[in-house]
């Protein structure tokens, strides 16, 4: 799971091992190194208070299931946004985005009566149109993408309000709304669980290899055997508790294939390489001779794609589609991105930080409705935790400078 | 009371432990014009930044007397209210400031209540300009309505404002046109008329000439001469400007000189900020197969844009052909350029060739990195291989590929950019600066592999502000000024007298 953290942050172990061979430990060091960790152990702070608060209520099988399936809109998003925001760029016009697609998949289902293949399809190729269209204005039209965001932001939103007449569209048909509420039959979800299991292994065991091939220190067996338990333990309570309710959500289901999908492409591809060069110097990486405009119009090419990803799960999910849906939407995405350690200048982040921050902000989110906290105390408080949690970042990261 | 205006005694400044100065003495008297000389890195600057504080009091050895008393200033605002104020070659001007606003920049004019005070501010600047002849210019029209020249005065105005007992000029006619110069010039005489000290740094030796008293030179660091005018004249400037032993050694390895494989046609660039000016100006020149072209000339003489412009990375306006084996070949932008056979490895590594997030070997094949994916799939086993070996033919020192590139030394950055281009497998490679911020035995290091890669055929471009190296591994130099070809010359016991004599434009081209 760090395996990527890892790859990015040698220079941060260097300094670590120097510290450690003195006997001293320091914070800044610490937090460093295990930022993902302590992201986790934020996320176990957050869940023990609003269980406590809510006398178990929240980590019940049933509210957990259904806080996953709230965090996927918002960790699909942060997938496509953290490549976005590696490559030093910003797109604030997916809320929208996700608002007008899932509209359009309402429209399509509701008013036109298409077959679901149909209402799919069109809605993933508008998505990804709409991101080019983006992308194009960004890389090739020059104009910087915090104002193409929020152009888009308007008239995205403004198409949606023509398109659906200002009113809720509904009720969409019956296998549309599975997409937003199916679960994985319990069996499915064990033999997944054990597979990731396996996988997990395996990386693990290829870390070591690589790490050794590169003549880097390779881990204690026990760190890496420790780190794989880890992993087994949270998929097997992962799996157990979702199958204890009613199985493993569908969008969730989703938003693993694609962590494992966009963490690939991150590490595994020329594309992913080529996204991670352009944020952290793109004038260098245009004189290697790479194209950096069509780069970025692909990432935000595939930001589109996201959005209509999401926009389907979140109409299916409300069986209907709504002119407000997914407003203020890219700010919780944002805030996740870099609630999950992406670099605010470009060039560094992880996939998997980005959804956990994803996971912050759905936590918040859910277990302050739970409480009934007035709504406007949920917005102060999530505005809190993203500028305590860049401030960590900034903190800790000008240290090492 | 001393004479002096200001002295500097045994001034000493080191970079991560390589001095830059050593050692410099300089005592400028009231109204005297100092002319400071030096070749490109002896030190000028520098000893400016010293002068002005930009490396504070304490950064520094040595000492600074000024009216005899010790001047430790650790912030250009103190060594400005001492009188003391530089001039930088690129002008510190807000261009949609009025004048009035840019003379009193820091040092505004308020009424009580802080309201700016309009009426005083624009009465003061109009006397300073009628001072410096320049009564022409409306002190309430914003800056970038006035051309260069007038733009390098008003800054001098605004020295002036400060009360500037010593002025610092760097290369402040840099970007003027020659009637400029004549009134820079004028206004120079007049303000030592007055009483005011001035430094003046210029590659163009007849304006120090024309208004310094006294020549100062400096080489590597160290005082050379400070000489009267009177006893001086240009080629001997040059001379003590030179005048280096070849203190590094340069290797030797026969290579054999082909055809023409590459020519460049009536390249021109135009400066971006004032599309009107041409900083290449109608540059042809041919380039043999396993030559070393070495392009000399001193900075601002228009090398990079000319090279930036062959490859297709110059950022304004530019024009001319490329042509490659006798045909000519699109080069309109890097990826284009790379394609038809030509890699560079660019001036400002740190902007332009090191990507800071990625690891030495993703550095290293980040210009063919699709030639190690399968399908989709970076094969690391492949990449990695490749890599090590480009880390032993460069004789590269990391403890592993995987190592931030930021963690290596310069010499050792600048060979992961130089294995990136390498990898591209270039007909034509143009070095910009190789050598900047490099140890010596990296340099020679780099040096060496220049020779094996012409002995290969590769045919190689290196612009580079060391006359010494480009003496010491080209096969023919072509040196350039302000934008023009002004020499071509055969390495064959060729001296660094004639190179510098030729980009100052004091030689016969």
């Amino acid at each position: 799971m760090t395996d990527q953290a890892q790859a990015r942050a040698p220079a941060a172990q260097a300094p670590q091992r120097a510290a450690r061979s003195t006997g001293g430990l320091n914070f800044k060091q610490l937090f460093t190194q295990y930022k993902i960790l302590a992201l986790l152990v934020a996320v176990a702070l957050i869940w023990a208070f609003f269980s406590w608060k809510t006398d178990g209520g929240f980590t019940s099988a049933r509210n957990l299931s259904n806080l996953m399936r709230q965090m996927s809109i918002t960790g699909i998003l942060a997938c496509g946004m953290v490549f976005v925001i590696i490559a030093g760029e910003i797109d604030l016009s997916i809320g929208s985005l996700l608002g007008l697609l899932g509209g359009v998949a309402a429209v399509l289902d509701v008013t036109r009566h298409m077959p679901l293949g149909a209402t799919v399809a069109i809605v993933l190729a508008a998505g990804l149109v709409l991101g080019c269209l983006n992308g194009y204005l960004t890389a090739y039209a020059g104009i910087p993408s915090f104002i193409v965001g929020l152009g888009g932001m308007l008239a995205y939103r403004g198409i949606l309000l023509g398109v659906t007449g200002g009113e809720t569209i509904a009720p969409i048909s019956d296998p549309f709304q599975q997409i937003g509420q199916a679960y994985l039959p319990p069996a499915a979800g064990m033999l997944l669980g054990a597979a990731l299991f396996v996988l997990a292994g395996v990386l693990a065991w290829r870390q070591r290899l690589s790490l050794a091939r590169h003549q880097l220190a390779v881990p204690a067996l026990w760190r890496s055997v420790l780190r794989v338990a880890v992993a087994g333990v949270v998929l097997a309570a992962f799996v157990s508790t979702l199958n204890s309710y009613e199985g493993i959500p569908l969008p969730v289901l989703v938003l693993l294939v694609l962590l494992g999908v966009f963490s690939y492409i991150a590490r595994q591809t020329v594309f992913g390489r080529r996204i991670y060069a352009v944020g952290s110097n793109m004038e260098a990486t245009r004189l290697s001779g790479i194209n950096v405009r069509a780069v970025k119009l692909w990432i935000f090419g595939i930001m589109g794609l996201m959005c209509a990803l999401a926009g389907l799960i979140n109409t299916a999910r409300l069986a209907a589609g709504s002119p407000s849906a997914g407003t203020s939407g890219e700010l919780d995405v944002i805030a996740a991105c870099f609630i999950g350690g992406t670099s605010m200048r470009g060039g560094a982040g992880t996939v998997h930080g980005a959804l956990v921050g994803a996971l912050v902000m759905a936590s918040l989110d859910n277990g302050m409705s739970m409480l009934d906290v007035d709504t406007y105390w949920q917005m102060i408080v999530k505005g809190m935790i993203l500028t305590l949690a860049v401030w960590l970042d900034v903190a800790t990261r000008s240290g090492r400078r | 009371m001393s004479a002096y205006l200001l002295q500097m005694k045994g001034i000493a400044k080191r970079f991560d432990g390589v001095p830059a100065l050593d050692g410099i003495d300089l005592a400028i008297r009231p109204g005297e014009c100092i002319g400071l000389c030096g070749e490109n890195g002896a030190g000028k600057s520098t000893l400016m930044k010293v002068l002005s504080a930009v490396y504070p009091y304490g950064d520094w050895d040595g000492e600074i007397l000024l009216d005899g008393e010790p001047l430790r200033a650790r912030s250009v605002r103190e060594t400005e209210a001492a009188g003391v104020v530089i001039i930088h070659q690129e002008l510190m001007l807000v261009p949609e400031l009025s004048v009035a606003e840019n003379l009193f920049l820091g040092n505004e004019l308020t009424l009580p209540g802080g309201r700016l005070d309009y009426p005083a501010m624009n009465r003061r600047a109009e006397e300073i300009l009628r001072e410096l002849k320049l009564p022409d210019v409306n002190v309430v029209l914003p800056v970038k309505n006035y051309g260069g020249g007038h733009q390098q005065l008003i800054e001098i105005g605004k020295a002036l404002n400060k009360k500037a007992r010593l002025l610092i000029l760097d290369e402040p006619s840099a970007s003027l046109t020659a009637a400029e110069i004549e009134v820079l010039l004028d206004t120079v005489r007049d303000l030592k008329a007055k009483g005011v000290a001035c430094v003046y740094i210029s590659h163009k030796l007849e304006e120090v000439a024309a208004i310094c008293d006294t020549i100062v030179v400096i080489r590597d660091g160290r005082h050379i001469a400070t000489t009267p005018m009177q006893d001086m004249n240009v080629d001997r400037i040059i001379a003590q400007m030179c005048g280096r032993e070849l203190n590094q050694l340069y290797p030797s390895l026969p290579h054999e000189i082909g055809e023409v494989v590459m020519e460049a046609r009536h390249i021109s660039c135009y400066d971006p900020d004032q599309p009107a000016r041409r900083k290449v100006d109608d540059v042809s020149f041919q380039l043999r197969r396993g030559e070393i072209l070495g392009i000399a000339g001193l900075v601002g003489a228009g090398r990079t844009e000319l090279v930036s412009a062959i490859f297709g990375s110059y950022p304004g306006e530019y024009e001319g052909e490329v042509w490659l084996d006798g045909r000519k070949v699109d080069t309109s932008s890097p990826l284009k350029a790379i394609a038809a056979g030509f890699a560079l490895v660019p001036e400002d590594r740190k902007q332009h060739g090191i990507v800071r997030d990625l690891s030495v070997g993703e550095n290293i094949t980040l210009s063919v990195l699709q030639r190690f994916s399968r399908l989709t799939r970076i094969d690391d086993g492949l990449e990695a291989r490749e890599v090590g070996a480009q880390i032993a033919r460069l004789a590269l020192k990391t403890a592993s590929p995987a190592l931030p590139i930021t963690a290596l030394s310069g010499g050792n950055q600048q060979k992961a950019v130089l294995a990136k281009m390498l990898l591209t497998g270039p007909r034509v490679l143009i070095l910009d600066e190789p050598t900047r911020g490099v140890d010596v035995g990296a340099k020679f290091e780099i040096y060496k592999l220049m020779l094996e890669l012409a002995a290969q055929g590769i045919s190689i471009i290196m612009v580079s502000s060391e006359l010494a190296e480009v003496l010491g591994v080209s096969d023919r130099v072509l040196v350039m000024g302000e934008g023009r070809l002004r020499g071509e010359f055969i390495n064959e016991g060729l001296s660094q007298e004639t190179v510098l004599a030729a980009a100052i434009g004091q030689g016969k081209p």
